[in-house]
């Protein structure tokens, strides 16, 4: 049975911010992970990667700034989210081997507009951001400026900051376009709408509320 | 962590840790730890490794050094040199010459890339435009630099030059390349070739080591301070040195090592693979187990 996906789950901007941002964000990946694969290393003879990681890194630190005005109270009210656990949360821990592992849907606690996993998602976001940024600014504007100390361990959070961040995408890709369960995932992520019975079994909270608010 | 300090036992140490890295990469059947692997390949100074050896004793601060690396590698004449203002290494000056007043006398000590056996600037380097050669020294081959500069940070002796613009940070690092072509070919370095006292001498690296010591044992006799340099520093260098002082008075640190950030990067450049590898398998697992379930329950 195919149901009509009539629930707004993201607006067209949010949707324009998530890809710009994506696209982005695989420029940096290629641009910077190249100089891992050996055999590869030589594309960035030159140099030529590393004005393009540094357009990328314009786009990708401008997207959220340009987004945040506009958008000012979902984006603080995104940032609280991702900042705030509870013990449902570790709830959530608890039970998502079964869930993932497609156990029964209705075992799972119901969820908000994002589920814990897409909150850690998040917070990974938040904070390889930050350490990127970081790292990134003393390695590309304070090389004179700083210890070779600082801009060695620079490199190395840069590094490190990548291993949690890539090794996250691939989850958040995995679950999104792949995963038996994440049916209406990547579409949501395309035209913004999910079907009522997906926005109920998946988040379950969320779907009440805007429920309720259609009620009044 | 004190890894690569000039004391043997620790080289030692060190190398049986790169051991074990190598025994994982192979386990996983992926080579991407190139360094530790390119380092272990060349973990101690084979018996025909080319070096030079530097007689700061000997010099007398003639400068044709200087001048035969600028002829022979096609630099330009920017700055006289000068005693008083030496040049210092930089993308044009590759090799030069430390002026160091030690008592009343004046020597000079040369500086250049020391070609080190655990090279920090080659474990670190991401494109492999530093490695090291099959005859012991530090090869650089210029195309494949990307001028990232992690090489002029890491380096402990301060040798590898790169000038980079602010915005793109274009622009490829330069050093001593060990006269690759002449050496190749059996001919020695430009600057051993030129100089007038013998103070660089260029040779098979063991024979170097017993006449360094031959030299600091005469120089001994009336020089409580004399020693030579880079035995044994960084797994032992390529260039070496008679010194009538301490090194840091030459500008040579006396207890050289490779960052500890070099091994932490090759650490972590292994759990960066690990943790890829081991979320695709596990994606795989999933996929197959949580499909089979769902059926099952009929709730896909």
């Amino acid at each position: 049975m195919i149901e009509p996906r009539v629930i707004e789950r993201f607006k067209k901007r949010t949707i324009w911010f998530h890809w710009v941002h994506t696209v982005a964000f695989l420029i940096l990946i290629i641009t910077g992970a190249i100089l891992f694969v050996p055999g590869l290393g030589g594309v960035a003879a030159g140099g030529l990667t590393r004005v393009i990681h540094r357009i990328a890194v314009v786009v990708f630190v401008g997207a959220p700034i340009v987004y945040l005005p506009f958008n000012f109270k979902k984006s603080l009210h995104f940032i609280k989210e991702t900042l705030t656990w509870g013990a449902d949360d570790i709830k959530w821990v608890g039970k998502a081997p079964d869930y993932y592992f497609g156990g029964e849907e209705e075992k799972m606690l119901p969820q908000g507009h994002i589920n814990t996993g897409q909150k850690m998602w998040q917070l990974v976001i938040l904070i390889t951001g930050v350490i990127f940024c970081i790292t990134g600014l003393i390695m590309w504007f304070f090389r004179d400026t700083v210890t070779p100390g600082v801009f060695q361990w620079s490199v190395i959070g840069h590094e490190v900051a990548f291993i949690l961040a890539f090794t996250m995408l691939l989850v958040h890709v995995y679950l999104g376009v792949i995963h038996p369960r994440m049916t209406e995932s990547m579409r949501s992520m395309l035209d913004g709408k999910v079907s009522k019975h997906y926005a109920r079994s998946h988040y379950g909270k969320w779907y009440d509320e805007i429920s309720a608010r259609e009620e009044e | 962590m004190t890894a690569l300090t000039h004391n043997e036992g620790n080289v030692d140490m060190e190398l049986s840790r790169r051991n074990f890295v190598k025994a994982a990469a192979g386990a996983t059947g992926l080579l991407l730890l190139k360094p530790a692997a390119s380092a272990l390949a060349q973990n101690s100074q084979k018996q025909d490794d080319l070096a030079m050896l530097v007689d700061v004793t000997k010099c007398v601060s003639c400068w044709w050094c200087y001048a035969a690396c600028k002829d022979y590698n096609k630099l330009p004449e920017t700055i006289k040199p000068d005693p008083e203002n030496p040049p210092v290494l930089s993308n044009d000056v590759w090799t030069t010459l430390m002026p160091v007043k030690s008592g009343t006398e004046w020597h000079s000590r040369k500086q250049a890339c020391n070609h080190c056996t655990v090279a920090a600037c080659v474990e670190v380097c991401p494109t492999g435009a530093l490695s090291y050669n099959e005859l012991g020294f530090v090869q650089y081959e210029k195309e494949k630099c990307s001028g990232c500069g992690y090489c002029a940070e890491f380096c402990p002796f301060g040798v590898p030059q790169l000038e980079s613009s602010g915005v793109t940070s274009i622009s490829l690092m330069n050093k001593c390349t060990f006269c690759k072509d002449r050496v190749s070919n059996g001919e020695q370095t430009a600057c051993a070739a030129a100089c007038t006292t013998g103070a660089i001498e260029f040779g098979k690296r063991a024979d170097l080591v017993t006449e360094g010591k031959e030299r600091v044992a005469s120089l001994s006799q009336t020089n409580g301070k004399a020693a030579l340099y880079g035995e044994r520093e960084l797994g032992g260098l390529h260039v070496m040195y008679v010194l009538d002082d301490i090194p840091e008075v030459y500008g040579l640190p006396s207890d050289p090592e490779a960052p500890p950030a070099v091994m932490a990067r090759g650490l972590f450049k292994w759990l960066g693979v690990g943790a890829a590898l081991a979320a695709i398998a596990g994606f795989g697992l999933n996929y197959l187990i949580a499909r089979m379930r769902m059926v099952k329950g009929g709730n896909e």
